[in-house]
């Protein structure tokens, strides 16, 4: 559901362009983090806002996926919801798991907003599995 | 579910892309029913019987019958 080719529909190539723009918003904010840029925010109000700033990315994924499947078929609709609820699901329970295994198993400490990259991993591995609305 | 679908659609000579057109779904939608992978709904399986002049029961075969 992610390439686009010359039998691309208008609803799936606003759908990867979406999602590309909020992707490429989360993983500048990631990296901008990762090399130190708000480090002055720490532990002030502003930390709250960026806290929120970085999930509003993933707030206009679950709008762009919604607004795709509005936009679509039956079929493309049926499959997009498995493709969603299956790889969000799997991250969920993967990243509990390794909550409990942090509290009891010293298991390394995984921050939380991981969960969104394992998202997308999840749903690359098992979306091209998926091609059937049944 | 089993269907005639890719029969009658190349009987005209259409292809999967003129034939979601023609219905308002996508190729994939066309090719999912042809391919078994997909059970229209009630509202689609009319459509496709509209298009082509046929009964729902002469293009999709009644699982249940």
């Amino acid at each position: 559901m992610f390439a686009l080719g010359k039998s691309s529909t208008a609803a799936q190539k606003r759908y990867v362009i979406r999602t590309l723009a909020f992707m490429g918003g989360y993983s500048l904010v990631m990296v901008a983090i990762i090399f130190g840029a708000f480090d002055m925010v720490q532990k002030t109000p502003a930390a709250w806002v960026l806290a929120l700033a970085v999930s509003a990315p993933i707030c206009g994924q679950i709008w762009t996926t919604l607004a795709y499947m509005r936009e679509s078929d039956e079929f493309v609709r049926a499959v997009m919801a498995k493709q969603f609820i299956l790889a969000a699901g799997i991250a969920m329970a993967l990243f509990t798991a390794w909550g409990f295994a942090e509290s009891f198993a010293s298991a390394p400490h995984a921050e939380g907003w991981l969960i969104y990259p394992l998202f997308w991993a999840v749903q690359g591995v098992t979306a091209p599995f998926l091609k059937s609305s049944h | 579910m089993k269907n005639r679908l890719k029969l009658l659609r190349t009987e005209r000579g259409w292809t999967q892309e003129q034939l979601g057109q023609a219905l308002g779904v996508s190729r994939q939608a066309v090719n999912a029913l042809e391919t078994e992978k997909h059970d229209p709904s009630l509202d689609l399986a009319y459509r496709i019987a509209v298009l082509f002049a046929r009964p729902v029961e002469d293009i999709f075969e009644n699982p249940h019958a």
